[in-house]
């Protein structure tokens, strides 16, 4: 529901109440002030009456003073004191066919000795009436307040919230490894600048909390690297001296490690700049070339391996995409391919215009293919490989919104990228 | 030949010296920007060798005052970081080779001797060892006189020997000179041994020594003292 519809309904809503509660305060506030009205004009009535009587004009029983049909005016035997009522009554309407409340005035006066009895009732505008009026009146206010909260509405999402949808596009398309943080319009509404100074101070921090993590990767990268590149030094100056089979052996299985252990560094460190977006350029690859290339940079290890290589590239398939990730999603593609084979095994290459797929004969796998997109997750636990290779090929792919795919069958192993959403025509 | 090492880290600098040494060189240290900066100025070397991330500066500073006060000297680039834009740049100012940490010595070495081929012998030089002669820029290996015919890989191999002579080198070793990064992710070496056995059997074919020797079957020594029996 959209803010400026829910603030009609509320206001739609509180008007509706209010108008009902103003109605019935209206209705009587109406009706009290009439029935005043219409007492003292019958006290009026009565005392131009007792003045006549005192002036010796007589009045038959019944009689019509100031058209008043209801008037009464009947000497009595008895004595009273001088006293006014005024009271409710209800009388039948002939109209309505209704008993309709009417003010009443009694009098006793004592003119000449003798006790009158006045009274007159009536009413001005019957309460149907003054009630209908209330109502229309309300219907035509409310019908101006919808109105009114529709140009209100109108103006509110328009022109008056200008600055907050501003910035709200703004945060959609905001960037983090544009290195710039967001900078709102100027707007005089205090709400909207509190909004924008809260915007621009946490992207500032998004900012740099970004380049930190990426500075603290890249250095941890860099600080790890001179630690290694000493110990092999110590290792190689090490092998100068003589040492028998044995010891020669523990230096060569160190040195193996060291590398592993670099290998793995540089790795997580090139994980890290693709989560971090680090190769966002798109560029234009030739990525037919860069398969071939791949392709004869490893033909001497395929025939040292006694691999068989089939393959169907078509020329020329150009995609949208970092150069540097398309050659290492291909050589980590390639390498796992040549890796995980089995003597005298088969490597598929297809490249058309659709897909990129590498298919090879290899081990059967015991567990669900695409799980060794996971870091860390090997086909075989105790292999010489850092199991980093596949998440790099994912993470790449991912980022390219290219889909990819896993299957096997048998000891056959096929990973198939779609390159539909970065190919161009 | 002389060469100036800019590097920070002592123990990495003690490392690459006794190695150099052992090869007969003049080292010359720096271990701050100004301390290089001092030296690159006041003296002439062959070749300069600089850590990117040095105390007081940059390594790339250093490299473009070095190239325009003394574009004689060979440069080659050590960086822990393995940015492309740290290489590219470092390329464009005018290094002439580039090394990510951790890199083996003997590849250092090997590539020390390349680039001062490159800048003082025009790339023309004949690196002699005993009856064995590489003609480098011919790229064509003799042995007293006759032709021997080498792959592209296998001349590769005997250029990095001759650059490591009597240094042992591991199979892993050998293998990264071969192969650049595409071989630190394989498990299986057996490749270089393939390599080494063709190029000893071409090379005793020729007429030559058996200088290359298998340690322990895990790495390889270029014996110059070697002789067949």
């Amino acid at each position: 529901m959209k803010l400026f519809t829910k603030f009609l309904l509320i206001y739609l809503a509180v008007s509706v109440v209010v108008l009902g509660i103003g109605g019935i305060i209206s209705y009587h506030i109406i009706k009290d002030e009439i029935d005043r009205e219409l007492k003292f004009e019958f006290l009026d009535r009565i005392d131009r009456v007792t003045y006549l009587l005192e002036q010796g004009k007589t009045f038959a029983k019944f009689r019509e003073l100031d058209q008043d049909e209801n008037l009464v005016i009947v000497p009595l035997d008895t004595f009273k004191e001088n006293d006014t009522q005024v009271s409710d009554t209800l009388i039948w309407d002939d109209r309505f066919e209704r008993d309709e409340k009417n003010v009443k005035v009694s009098a006793f006066r004592n003119i000449n000795d003798t006790t009158y009895f006045i009274s007159t009732y009536g009413n001005m505008i019957e309460s149907n009436d003054v009630r209908e009026a209330v109502i229309s009146i309300l219907l035509w206010i409310l019908g101006l307040q919808v109105l009114g909260a529709a140009g209100i509405g109108f103006v509110v999402s328009g022109p008056l919230f200008k600055p907050f949808r501003n910035t709200l596009h703004r945060i959609q398309n905001f960037q983090i490894n544009e290195k710039e943080y967001l900078k709102a319009e100027p707007t005089n509404v205090k709400e909207f600048r509190d909004l924008n100074i809260f915007v621009e101070e946490m992207t500032k921090k998004a900012v740099s909390d970004f380049n930190n993590l990426k500075e603290f990767a890249e250095n941890a990268s860099h600080e790890l690297q001179t630690p290694v590149a000493i110990a092999k030094g110590k290792l190689e100056l090490l092998t100068e001296t003589n040492l028998n089979e044995q010891q020669y052996s523990y230096v060569e299985k160190l040195e193996t490690t060291l590398n592993k252990l670099s290998r793995l560094n540089d790795s997580l460190a090139l994980l890290t700049k693709i989560e971090n977006h680090e190769f966002s350029t798109n560029e234009t690859v030739n990525i037919s070339k860069i398969v071939k290339d791949g392709i004869n940079a490893f033909q001497e290890l395929l025939s040292l391996n006694n691999l068989h290589l089939v393959t169907d590239i078509s020329d020329s398939i150009m995609l949208k995409i970092h150069p540097s990730l398309a050659e290492i999603m291909w050589s980590n593609l390639f390498r796992n391919a040549i890796n995980h084979n089995i003597q005298n095994g088969e490597i598929n290459i297809k490249l058309n215009s659709d897909y990129l797929e590498i298919s090879n004969t290899g081990k059967e796998l015991n567990t669900e293919p695409s799980v060794l997109f996971e870091r860390f997750k090997k086909g075989e636990q105790n292999s010489e490989s850092i199991g980093l290779g596949l998440s790099i090929v994912k993470r790449i792919v991912d980022q390219n919104a290219m889909p990819i795919s896993y299957t096997t069958v048998k000891n056959r192993h096929t990973i198939r990228i779609s390159l539909k959403s970065v190919k161009i025509d | 030949m002389k060469i100036l090492v800019i590097e920070d880290n002592q123990d990495l600098l003690e490392n690459i010296l006794t190695y150099l040494k052992q090869g007969g060189y003049r080292c010359e240290t720096a271990s701050d920007y100004d301390a290089a900066f001092n030296k690159i100025m006041s003296f002439t070397y062959d070749i300069a060798l600089i850590d990117l991330m040095i105390p007081g500066g940059s390594g790339l500073q250093i490299l473009r005052e070095l190239k325009s006060a003394r574009p004689q000297t060979g440069t080659i680039i050590i960086s822990a970081k393995n940015s492309l834009d740290d290489k590219v740049t470092g390329l464009e100012i005018g290094a002439d080779d580039y090394l990510t940490k951790p890199f083996q010595l003997a590849e250092l070495h090997a590539r020390i001797k390349a680039v001062y081929r490159r800048n003082n012998l025009n790339g023309d030089d004949v690196v002699r060892i005993n009856e064995i002669a590489i003609h480098t820029k011919k790229m064509e290996t003799k042995v007293n006189e006759t032709v021997v015919d080498l792959t592209p890989k296998e001349y590769d191999l005997l250029l990095y020997f001759s650059s490591n002579k009597n240094h042992v080198l591991s199979k892993q070793t050998i293998a990264e000179h071969l192969w650049g990064d595409y071989v630190g992710h394989l498990d299986n070496l057996d490749f270089v041994y393939q390599h080494i056995k063709n190029l000893r059997k071409k090379l005793i074919q020729a007429g030559a020594n058996d200088y290359i020797e298998s340690i322990y079957s895990i790495g390889y020594k270029f014996n110059v003292n070697r002789r067949s029996s």
